[in-house]
């Protein structure tokens, strides 16, 4: 079938009740369209230069032994007035571990709080205080990054003499109480290689010349860690009323694969408290934190 | 200012009004359709997991393990109908679990949370298959997470004879926490009595014997 048209013809014209005024609208709608479609442009080129210009997370590659730890960020100064820290500090080092990060906001509160902030603002509180005391600290994440599992672990792992910390806010729980966690694993999966490494309540030395599994590397410090879960909870227990006199055993993910003494701590809870309660217990945590590694390694109070 | 620059101040600033306007409407739109989708996930959710009954389906009274307090589960006795099959009768016991608590706020599983499918190996090994509503909606925080976990647990090892250990997959994947904490790539010891604490006295006085606030093992 074919259309045949005559050029001749009048031109159709589209009549509006509104006569001359639908022009006018049409303009106006025309101009308001560009008009959003400019500012989204502005919008999105504003929001690939600020994603071009962040730093990126290096990620983890399986089966490499040893990653790169993640960059370490200078801690934050002592205020003014404070005592120096010692010039060579002895001791553990200790590896603050605020958790999740990045896209990952953890427990989420009224108002926009998320649990990577407001623990990221503790951990921060907690070194300065920890190296104001002569402690070595590291921190997994300096920044709103998130690196995984393995890249805290990897960074921990690193080192020799570590007590790893978890650092965690939670989303239920009696507002105002702490609670401190250490790794639980099934007796089902124990391993010949995992049960005839050596232990200690205190601290127990690295095992050498034997193969560790990442997945169970916690295995051989667990009663190390549930030692000092018991005398940091303990420590909690006298600084946040109505929390637990003993530490509680859990699967957290984040302890698995650590090789040294390592510990979570929760505070509750992001929906019953504000900001400033939250991130104020930074102080109360960090010398519950020192007084328990102390009673952990008595020979780490030296440093004090 | 010249002419043309009035008008295109003027058409922005209608742009602006408008842009409000219109974003006062969009969000309504938005709460609407959250709120239409959450009233079809709930018939979806009782067109998915209808009432199980079994011909062996005995009325027991069973111990469900709620939340006890903020921090802490503990079993109230239900009677339920209850299969002699070890299959049908844990997943009678999830589906209890999930829609029956007492109260909203001794719920431990999200309201959405479906059991999708569930099993158990010869080696006593019990396999429980969630939709993603039981990761995707569980409040993130070691102790949630933990304490949903061990309802299960404790519901299972207390009404489930033979019973070992307990798997959790979302969607029929293994993943790595249940929300942001709780690792759920391992295994979780049953029938282990680990975590027992003393009773609280409130508890004792609702008819509950035992309060659990630990953690049951993982790997």
């Amino acid at each position: 079938m074919r259309i045949q048209v005559d050029p001749k013809a009048p031109r159709p014209v589209l009549v509006s009740p509104l006569g001359g005024a639908h022009c006018i609208i049409s303009a106006i709608l025309c101009a308001v369209r560009n008009s959003v479609f400019s500012i989204t442009l502005l919008l999105f080129l504003a929001q690939a230069v600020f994603v071009l210009a962040a730093p990126t997370v290096q990620s983890f590659q399986e089966g490499q032994p040893q990653p790169p730890p993640p960059q370490e960020q200078p801690s934050v100064p002592p205020p003014p007035g404070a005592p120096a820290p010692a010039p060579t500090p002895a001791g553990p080092l200790i590896v603050l571990d605020p958790a999740h990060g990045g896209t990952d906001s953890g427990a989420r509160g009224e108002g926009g709080l998320a649990e990577k902030d407001i623990v990221l603002q503790i951990a921060r509180t907690v070194r300065a205080q920890l190296e104001r005391q002569g402690y070595r600290v590291l921190m997994t994440r300096s920044d709103d990054s998130n690196p995984s599992y393995d890249d805290r672990a990897a960074l921990a792992n690193a080192h020799r003499d570590v007590i790893f910390i978890s650092l965690h806010v939670a989303s239920t729980g009696i507002p105002g109480t702490v609670r401190a966690y250490y790794e639980q694993m099934s007796s089902a999966a124990i391993e010949p290689s995992a049960t005839t490494t050596p232990r200690s309540r205190s601290f127990p030395r690295r095992p050498s010349n034997t193969l560790i599994v990442w997945e169970q590397a916690q295995r051989p410090y667990l009663e190390a860690s549930h030692h000092l879960a018991d005398l940091i909870q303990l420590q909690l227990a006298q600084s946040f009323s109505a929390s637990p006199v003993t530490s509680t055993a859990a699967a957290v993910r984040t302890l698995r694969s650590i090789m040294g003494p390592a510990v979570a701590i929760e505070i509750s809870s992001i929906s019953g408290s504000s900001r400033d309660v939250l991130t104020g217990s930074g102080g109360p945590l960090s010398a519950a934190i020192a007084r328990g590694i102390s009673a952990l390694r008595p020979s780490s109070a030296e440093v004090k | 200012m010249p002419r043309g620059m009035k008008i295109i101040l003027a058409i922005l600033a209608v742009a602006v009004v408008v842009g409000l306007v219109s974003l006062g409407t969009l969000q309504r739109r938005v709460q609407r359709l959250r709120q239409s989708q959450m009233a079809e996930e709930q018939a979806r959710h009782a067109v998915l997991a209808p009432p199980i009954s079994t011909p062996s389906d005995v009325s027991v009274k069973a111990q469900i393990f709620w939340s006890g307090g903020a921090d802490k589960i503990a079993p109230v006795p239900l009677n339920l109908p209850l299969s002699a099959d070890p299959v049908q009768r844990s997943r009678q016991l999830i589906q209890a679990l999930i829609a029956n608590p007492p109260s909203d706020a001794q719920r431990t599983l999200p309201a959405d949370t479906t059991l999708l499918a569930f099993y158990i190996l010869p080696d006593g090994t019990a396999i429980a298959d969630f939709s993603d509503a039981f990761s995707s909606e569980m409040p993130s925080g070691i102790l949630s997470e933990e304490m949903a976990v061990n309802s299960i647990a404790r519901t299972l090892e207390s009404n489930v004879d033979g019973l070992r250990r307990l798997k959790i997959l979302i969607k029929g994947q293994e993943v790595d926490t249940l929300a942001g904490n709780v690792d759920l790539t391992g295994f979780f010891d049953l029938n282990s009595n680990l975590g027992v604490v003393p009773t609280a006295p409130n508890a004792s006085e609702k008819g509950s014997q035992e309060v659990f606030g630990d953690a049951c093992g993982v790997h």
